[in-house]
């Protein structure tokens, strides 16, 4: 018999635990998220145990070498959110499903920089106990709170990042071309600019969490002289406009 | 309930649908049929949303798709069997699709038992076979319980029996008073399960129609005729003006008299008659008729040096 269709919904709440169980349903998506913690934490151990850091790090920024490479991983991650949707084919299913665009794309925004931060948060936190732990006293502590939250917030922001360029590129090898580009990019180009230095540089995510980590990476000729938490914002700033930008194509564009 | 009315989509310079106005309404099984790139699958994904069109519009159950609250428990569709993740079971990808659409997950399980694959719901759906991947692409349309459901080439890919059961569905669907509306390239198929006809070619509606209605408007009656007296007969009706075919099992076939003024003139000159046949013209003969001049690709048509291999497979 047709279905009534007063019990069904399709909504935000909707969308988003279908994007949560599209997710843990594959195992591509939750091998990338083993990679990130095992890499940042792997790194951890390995500084730890070589004790190769400068002089002038902080045991925090130190123990969180290996997270900018997993920013990477994490940018990776957003992109197959939706360019998996491209390549399985079930873009389609997704769109017929929820056929408000919108609601989609702000779900897999939501899904992705939630579990982001979730697991950046965990493979952060353990990482920094690690390095506490095997590295001498002689190295300053560093500040872990709040800094680790807006680590852990660099991974979500990345992560969308990723997403906003899966959903203008559809393929996932561009777009993961691209985001390494736009990731490293910036600190490199930085310098070049002058006064818009700080602008740019700052504006790569990697810059961000340098700047949170303390690590002596950190350095304002390579990742610009915006302060920790404004880079942070600044970066957030960046990815919500390429997000909605992003949308905006999503919306007009034939699936 | 879905009506178009002037729908029309344009990618560059190619119109691919262009002016359709149609309804498909509950109750039966309408077949929806053209030569290949005749606009078929685009209609579909017009019809759901997935494109937008350049011009006109089409609704389902009075609404565009993209206005519909819960799509899924209002319309059930399957494009492409093959559009799933390879690395889910086909549990989970019912799972994410019942999620999506509020619609309780007991109906996961008895959508692959309705199906016939309910022991196969925690494999995954890589190692699938074609007819099982069909399977689950039909258990995902039924997942809402929609009132119209929409197929594009549903029976590709299976074997005898199901295409059987894909043929008994659509029956069973359009009997509880859905709206199914089902393309396909297989003509045969086609006579055997839809009760209307949508035919466009080139993007333009050719007919729609009765399934029965299209074919006695369009048929050419003709009789086949065995005699062991053939050749004598061949001329008595020739003499009539009527015009006769041999087939390759010895019959003529017989254009203009029909079977009972055969059998009189036979009965008249005391010619005995092994076989008397009145021959309706299949759909197929009628669909070929009918887009003859419609068919793009004409390299795919049969000459006679080079026959077409299998006359049943225009495409889709």
């Amino acid at each position: 018999m047709p279905g009534t269709i007063e019990q069904g919904r399709a909504g935000f709440a909707e969308a988003l635990a279908a994007e949560w169980t599209k997710l843990r349903t594959v195992r591509s998506a939750v091998w990338t998220l083993a990679a990130i913690a095992a890499f940042v934490v792997g790194t951890a151990v390995f500084v730890g145990a070589t004790r190769s850091l400068q002089p002038d790090d902080t045991i925090l920024g130190g123990s969180l070498t290996g997270a900018s490479v997993g920013l990477l991983v994490g940018a990776s991650f957003g992109v197959l959110v939706i360019s998996r949707d491209y390549a399985a084919g079930t873009i389609g299913a997704t769109l017929m499903a929820c056929p408000r665009r919108g609601v989609v794309l702000a779900a897999k925004a939501t899904v992705t920089a939630a579990v982001m931060f979730a697991v950046a948060l965990a493979a952060c936190f353990l990482a920094y106990r690690v390095g506490t732990v095997m590295l001498p006293d002689d190295y300053a502590q560093g500040t872990p709170m709040p800094a680790l939250l807006g680590v852990a917030a660099c991974f979500s922001v990345t992560g969308v990042l990723g997403l906003a360029a899966g959903t203008v590129l559809r393929h996932p090898a561009g777009a993961i071309t691209t985001m390494v580009a736009v990731l490293l990019l910036p600190s490199l180009i930085g310098p070049l600019l002058g006064g818009w230095e700080r602008w740019v540089a700052g504006a790569s995510p990697v810059a961000a969490l340098q700047k949170l980590a303390q690590s002596s990476d950190a350095a304002p000729d390579t990742v610009g002289s915006l302060g920790a938490w404004p880079s942070l914002w600044l970066v957030c700033g960046y990815a919500l406009a390429a997000l909605a930008g992003a949308g905006l194509l999503f919306g007009r564009r034939d699936a | 309930m879905i009506e178009a009315s002037g729908l029309t989509k344009r990618y560059g310079h190619n119109l691919a649908v262009d002016g359709l106005s149609f309804q498909v309404r509950p109750g039966r099984v309408t077949g929806f049929l053209g030569p290949n790139g005749a606009g078929k699958s685009t209609t579909m994904r017009l019809i759901l949303g997935l494109d937008a069109p350049t011009g006109g519009g089409v609704t389902v159950n009075g609404r565009s798709y993209r206005e519909l609250p819960a799509p899924l428990w209002e319309v059930g569709a399957l494009l492409d069997a093959r559009a799933v993740h390879g690395g889910r079971t086909a549990h989970d990808h019912l799972l994410w699709l019942a999620r999506s659409n509020r619609i309780p997950h007991r109906r996961v399980g008895e959508v692959l038992e309705l199906v016939g694959l309910a022991q196969a719901a925690a494999r995954r759906i890589r190692g699938f076979s074609l007819g099982m991947a069909q399977r689950l692409g039909i258990a995902a349309a039924l997942l809402g319980d929609p009132g119209v459901l929409i197929f594009d080439e549903p029976v590709n890919g299976l074997d005898t029996e199901g295409i059987r059961w894909i043929r008994e569905l659509m029956r069973r669907l359009a009997a509880e008073g859905r709206t199914v509306l089902v393309s396909s390239h297989l003509m045969s198929e086609m006579e055997l399960t839809a009760d209307q006809l949508l035919v466009i070619g080139q993007g333009r509606l050719l007919a729609d129609t009765a399934m029965q209605d299209l074919i006695e408007r369009n048929s050419q009656a003709a009789t086949l005729v065995r005699s062991p007296q053939g050749e004598r007969l061949r001329e008595l009706l020739e003499g009539q003006g009527a015009r006769l075919q041999p087939d390759r099992q010895g019959r003529w076939r017989v254009l203009g008299p029909d079977a009972a003024a055969i059998g009189e003139l036979a009965a008249e000159h005391g010619i005995a008659l092994a076989e008397l046949t009145p021959r309706r013209s299949s759909l197929e003969e009628v669909y070929v008729q009918m887009t003859d001049t419609r068919v793009e690709y004409r390299a795919q048509r049969p000459t006679p040096d080079r026959p077409l291999a299998t006359t049943s497979k225009l495409g889709g």
